[in-house]
């Protein structure tokens, strides 16, 4: 039981972490001035546990202040994590109050990972699950069955939606295999039980997409109450799926689907004409009346929802050019003719949403205001239609979403079409890149309707940068650092071989042979000393392809395989993961293993290398974002005018957050030890070093900015025998691990006021 | 002589050694050569002696075979058989690289297993000092009763041994050397090829399958370190290479471990995403497209490099713990395979439940209520795992017996009062402890105790050994009763008795001087 400036929170450990302590007086202040934070903490020090417990024990004490918390994670295996320790905690706080716990907390994922019926979870792929999902329970579907009872049925379903409702899900903790078991002893479809049981539930645990992006926010988040708290854990990337969520990739082979998709439609309109012409009048006559909604919408009709934020959609009638279902479909095809020509061109071409808009108009005289309605108005045509599979029309509802977001947005978004890839000028391969590049349209009404969201991660400096792209106005921004009883990380800055040769993946240096080979010999060389596992990244996969031919020509990766094995990242996510589990079989049976990954590739991105699994992590270079994309370059354009944040710095941020988060990945707690080599002379410049999180940054010391490495070895050697004695707990008691007691004494108090740093 | 009753596997003629003319026999246990006319042998190695042979390179004059001895020694075979030296040698080759290995592995293993046991027994190694270093009796001897001993647990024993695994850089140890004339030479051992046996089935398949038929054993390396299979980076060109077979059914083993998946949920990268949105949404990340038709040719082979080494690491992974894991794996691939979810959904939660457990863990933070144990620390570890009541598999059947014996025990346990009064009668107990407080008659060794702190602790050592040794020694000379064959009566007779003098001598000297250093 701790006391966090009055509010008492049960904790569910013997001992605390001063950090943790900080953390926790940071995020109650926050939640006391009802605003915004970013929160920096190292990763391993326990930053999800501290924050439900302080959240959870703000619920039990203020019911009426924060009724809800909405904790989004990125990843699968995350959001289970989540769970479990909020699991531990609600066992904790049972133990400790004596009574039944009356919180109900579960996490919620797609289709995919939460379907019982036998046959459509066998698919596991999440589009077609999705689509399967959609034949078997479309209300349209479940009406016609009772005409012909021999079609197909999920019971799950019905038997959720006969009684499921009537009956909240009993409070408890209910990850995602809970839901699944549950809704297994009670035949009821765990998807739409979770989903049903969000409004009511005291904690949800789900992705980002679920609240940024709009298609799917609005049919799974809609109600969520006012009152929640929002949290954004491994909060680095936010901006970027903000981005992602707005944005949209058309290419040829999209726009002869959606021709097909087209034809279909066609057809079927025909030949429901033919047999039930009343269903398409009465959708025209509720089109006249304005509502919006053609149909009343089952939860289980809608695919995906409105691409536009919920405030951009136009409460009106449709338009009467599109108000008829042939003359929607007529729309469509000179829709898709005009885009079908936009893709013929010959050279780049890039240009505004109103240029785009004016263009069409001239062209082919499609105004905007019925773009606007286009998603809305396909939807609703094909649930009219009542067309099973709705995964087949993917297609058809990306070109109709595009239509809305371009004519909803004229500014933040550029379009840029490209006749071919980069590397490949001879092939054609066109491309209308519809890219949003103001991340905050996509965040800014999870800002405005909740009323404090906490961002947060391991790494998220510099952290002023956050509030700027994001274009909020925190009430904490605190970043803290470890407290460690023992030097647990060592940071070291590579910048020269033996030879002198300066180390760098900067592009002119990029084939030069000395560098290459001097990167081979530092990863040779630790390969000798590192007990099990090391892992290094390369800044792109071309990159990691072109040197490791090189090092197999040279018999560097021979010599290695003295040593260690070695795995390697592929593009191919499956053959990946099987180098990755071969890759700890080899880290647990003590015969050691190297892994060659990419940063921002999905390794860097999602997978731990706790203790052995990860000894010393070696980025080879600085990760810079290929800077000759057009998209990137639109957006670096937009950020300076926008944001008055500079291309450079920009570009220097987002490369450093990555190889944080790269060498981030081996220290996963304090009785963890890693060595984080940073090679590439680069580093050790003040705007790049700076930008790293506090936590690294202050263990780098003046020392170890230019070693070469011989210096290197020497330095790890010394590092990992120190590392390699026992460490017990006492070793940390006092320094970086307290009792209650210890906390609460007035001197250590003060001690903890440092550790969080504001800026 | 006992060679005569010994199977003679290979008899080659004119064969020199030291500029003599003779004729070398391999025989199953040994190799001899013996001059010619005479019908001994005056040159005898036996298998197990022997580390390695060498061969003089192809195109020399002189054809010569040598062998190298584990002493260091080495004894050169020239092969002068004007037409068909290069024949004889080869075969004498061919049959020595069958041969050797297997003495090889047991002559090792009986060095190690002398080695370890002299190690990690203080006493038998000083025993071994006073009697062999010393001259008393031969290793030979020495070793016979002891090894003895271990021989017999040794199938047992060597069915727990831990198989050796595979070194990764097995195919770098093979670095090709120029000769100098515009050519290339590997350097094959016994070990690396079984090493590239173990580690790709598949070449051990072809192996099988021409050899000795269709191609030589040469043949076969030449052409395998030709081939694209050896090569993973050059483009395959030529269909007609027997490897490109194998390159196939690697790519399927790969594919087929690749769609197995893996069991760790926390790795696999495939269900990370949360995400089921077409691939058109979102900021397209310039992915290199997947079709092979617009990689270039070194795009590919850098790929098919990447492949290779994950590949290869997979391999011999598998290859070093192969053994114990089959039946687990086996279990797993049921499960597996059988695909639908129903399946999965019953053997994946454990695992997973585990890893997450495992990954929210914070040690630190927990007091350890475990209790404080001490490393269980094993002199004789087979020792340990032959303990001495052997556990009858067929008394515990069930769970549920084990269960309530062990509910009986701790019920016994709780209502056993110990009867003291009734362990001795009243006189035994007082004559014991009469018996045992000074001036007893148990007590009386107090007195002598007195000697053994009067004198220094050096001279016990010594006299230690010399007991010890002249014990050892004993048992040499009573092993020998009875006396049922020659060879007994001779070590009997001759050389124990000669032995038993040696040692008494060397305990007089030893008595001489510790008195005269005393006066």
């Amino acid at each position: 039981m701790l006391n966090i400036e009055g509010l008492l929170v049960h904790f569910p450990y013997d001992y605390i972490y001063p950090e943790q302590y900080s953390y926790m007086l940071e995020l109650k202040r926050t939640l006391d001035a009802k605003g915004h934070g970013v929160l920096e903490m190292p990763s391993g020090t326990g930053k999800t546990i501290s924050l439900l417990s302080l959240i959870v024990a703000y619920q039990k004490v203020f019911p009426l202040e924060v009724s809800k918390l909405i904790y989004c994670s990125r990843t699968v295996p995350e959001i289970e994590k989540v769970v479990e320790e909020l699991r531990k905690l609600m066992e904790y706080y049972s133990k400790q109050t004596g009574e039944s716990n009356n919180f109900l907390a579960l996490a919620l994922s797609s289709r995919k990972n939460l379907c019982i019926h036998p046959e459509v979870s066998s698919l596991r792929v999440g589009k077609e699950v999705d689509g399967k999902c959609h034949t078997l329970t479309a209300s349209y579907i479940r009406a016609q069955r009772h005409s012909d009872p021999d079609l197909p049925v999920c019971r799950f379903y019905e038997d959720f939606d006969a009684v499921g409702r009537q009956m909240p899900l009993p409070a408890g903790v209910y990850n995602l295999d809970d839901l699944k078991d549950f809704g297994k002893r009670n035949g009821w479809c765990p998807y739409y039980l979770a989903r049903y049981s969000l409004m009511h539930a005291n904690i949800v645990v789900y992705s980002y997409h679920y609240l940024l992006d709009p298609k799917i926010a609005d049919l799974v988040s809609k109600e969520l109450t006012k009152k929640s708290v929002v949290v954004f854990d491994e909060a680095h990337n936010i901006d970027n799926v903000c981005i992602d969520s707005m944005s949209v990739n058309i290419s040829r082979r999209t726009l002869d689907r959606c021709q097909t998709n087209v034809e279909t439609l066609q057809n079927t309109i025909q030949k429901i004409k033919e047999t039930d012409a009343t269903k398409l009048k009465m959708e025209y006559r509720r089109l006249v009346e304005g509502l919006k909604e053609a149909n009343v919408a089952r939860e289980t009709d809608v695919y995906l929802s409105n691409p536009v934020l919920p405030d951009e959609i136009l409460q009106e009638a449709v338009p009467g050019t599109i108000r008829t279902a042939e003359h929607f479909v007529g729309f469509l095809k000179r829709f898709l003719e005009y885009l079908k020509s936009r893709l013929r061109v010959h050279h780049v071409v890039q240009e505004s949403t109103p240029q785009f808009l004016k263009d069409i108009f001239d062209k082919v005289c499609i105004d905007r205001k019925p773009l606007r309605f286009c998603a809305e108005r396909l939807r609703s045509l094909l649930r009219t239609l009542e067309i099973a599979d709705i995964a087949d029309f993917s297609a058809v509802t990306l070109i109709s979403n595009f239509a809305t977001l371009v004519s909803t947005y004229s500014q933040g978004f550029t379009i840029i079409i490209e006749p071919f890839e980069d590397r490949t000028p001879t092939i054609a391969n066109p491309v209308l890149h519809f890219s949003c590049m103001d991340p905050s349209i996509a965040i800014k009404p999870v800002f405005q309707r909740f009323q404090s969201v906490i961002i947060t991660s391991g790494t998220l400096s510099p952290l002023d940068i956050y509030p700027r792209i994001l274009d909020f106005r925190p009430v904490t921004m605190a970043s803290f650092t470890m407290t460690l009883a023992r030097t647990c990380l060592c940071p070291l800055i590579v910048g020269r071989g033996n030879d002198q040769v300066a180390l760098s993946s900067k592009f002119e240096t990029r084939e030069d042979f000395a560098v290459i080979r001097n990167y081979g010999s530092l990863l040779q060389e630790m390969s000798a000393i590192v007990p099990d596992g090391i892992v290094a990244f390369f800044t792109s996969y071309m990159y990691m392809e072109n040197i490791v031919a090189a090092w197999y020509e040279q018999g560097i990766l021979e010599n290695i395989q003295r040593n260690k094995l070695i795995f390697i990242e592929t593009p191919d996510a499956a053959e990946t993961s099987m180098a990755l589990e071969k890759y700890q079989e080899a880290c647990e049976n003590g015969r050691g293993a190297i892994l060659l990954s990419v940063a921002r590739g999905k390794v860097s991105e999602g997978i731990d290398f706790v203790h052995h699994f990860g000894r010393a992590v070696i980025m080879f270079g600085v990760p810079y974002v290929y800077t000759q994309s057009r998209i990137l370059k639109a957006r670096l354009e937009y950020l300076r005018d926008q944001f008055q944040i500079r291309e450079n710095d920009f570009l220097t941020f987002d490369a450093m957050r990555h190889a944080a988060q790269c060498v981030g990945r081996v220290i996963r707690g304090k009785t963890d030890y890693g060595l984080m080599i940073f090679a590439d002379k680069r580093y050790a410049r003040a705007d790049k070093r700076g930008k790293l999180p506090r936590w690294i940054q202050e263990h780098i010391s003046d020392g170890s900015l230019n070693l070469t490495v011989d210096e290197a070895v020497q330095l790890s050697k010394h590092f990992l025998r120190q590392m390699a004695q026992p460490f017990r707990q006492e070793d940390q008691l006092g320094l970086s691990l307290l009792t209650l007691e210890q906390l609460e004494s007035e001197e250590m108090l003060k001690k903890i006021s440092q550790i969080a740093h504001q800026t | 002589m006992a060679a005569l009753s010994e199977e003679v596997l290979l008899v080659v003629k004119k064969v020199r050694q030291r500029k003599q003319d003779g004729t070398l026999y391999l025989m199953a246990e040994r190799i001899a050569w013996g001059p010619e006319g005479k019908d001994r042998f005056t040159v005898s190695h036996l298998y197990a002696d022997t580390r390695c042979q060498k061969i003089s390179p192809d195109g020399k004059a002189k054809i010569q075979l040598q062998l190298v001895l584990h002493t260091g020694e080495s004894t050169t075979f020239h092969f002068s058989n004007d037409s068909s030296a290069l024949k004889d040698r080869d075969a004498a080759k061919e049959l020595l690289q069958q041969l050797l290995p297997k003495f090889k592995k047991k002559a090792n293993k009986e060095l190690e297993e002398k080695n370890r046991m002299l190690q990690e027994d203080p006493v038998l190694f000083q025993l071994y000092k006073d009697l062999v270093v010393s001259q008393v009796i031969s290793a030979d001897e020495f070793w016979a009763n002891r090894l003895g001993d271990t021989n017999h647990a040794d199938p047992s024993l060597s069915n727990n041994k831990q198989e050796v695994g595979i070194s990764g850089a097995f195919l770098a140890d093979i670095r090709p050397q120029t000769d100098g004339c515009n050519g290339l030479r590997y350097n094959l051992t016994a070990d690396i090829i079984e090493s590239i046996f173990r580690t790709y089935p598949t070449v051990k398949e072809k192996y099988c399958e021409n050899v000795p038929h269709n191609l030589t054993e040469k043949e076969f390396w030449t052409r395998f370190f030709q081939s694209h299979y050896f090569h993973r980076d050059r483009i395959n060109t030529g269909t007609q290479d027997i490897f490109s077979e194998c390159a196939k059914q690697d790519e399927q083993g790969l594919k087929s471990m690749v769609v197995q998946g893996v069991k760790n949920p926390l790795v696999d990268l495939l269900s990370l995403e949360d995400k089921t949105l077409d691939e058109g949404y979102g900021v397209c990340t310039t992915l290199p497209s997947t079709s092979n038709s617009n990689r270039s040719v070194k795009e590919s082979s850098n790929s098919a490099i990447i492949k290779r080494f994950n590949h290869h690491s997979a391999m011999v992974l598998a290859a070093g713990s192969r053994k114990g894991e089959t039946p687990a794996n086996q279990a797993s691939e049921t499960s597996n395979t059988d695909g639908n979810s129903r399946d999965s959904v019953f053997f994946q939660p454990p695992v997973k439940k585990v890893k997450l457990k495992e990954a929210i863990e914070y040690e630190d933070l927990q007091r350890e209520n475990r209790p404080k144990t001490v490393a269980l620390n094993l002199k004789k570890s087979d020792r340990y795992a032959h303990g001495p009541v052997p556990l009858q598999s067929q008394q515990y059947t069930t769970s549920q017996d084990i269960i309530n014996s062990v509910n009986y025990i701790q019920h016994e346990m709780v209502n056993y009062k110990p009867n003291l009064t009734q362990v001795l009668s009243s006189t035994t107990a007082s004559s014991a402890i009469a018996a045992l407080s000074s001036g007893g008659v148990l007590m009386q060794a107090a007195t002598q105790q007195a000697i053994n702190q009067m004198v220094p602790s050096e001279v016990q050592g010594e006299l230690k050994h010399l007991y010890a040794a002249a014990g050892e020694l004993l048992r040499h000379f009573w092993s020998c009763f009875p006396v049922n064959t020659p060879f007994m009566e001779e070590k009997l007779t001759g050389h124990l008795e000669e032995m038993l003098q040696t040692a008494y001598s060397k305990f007089h000297i030893w008595q001489t001087r510790r008195m005269l250093r005393k006066t």
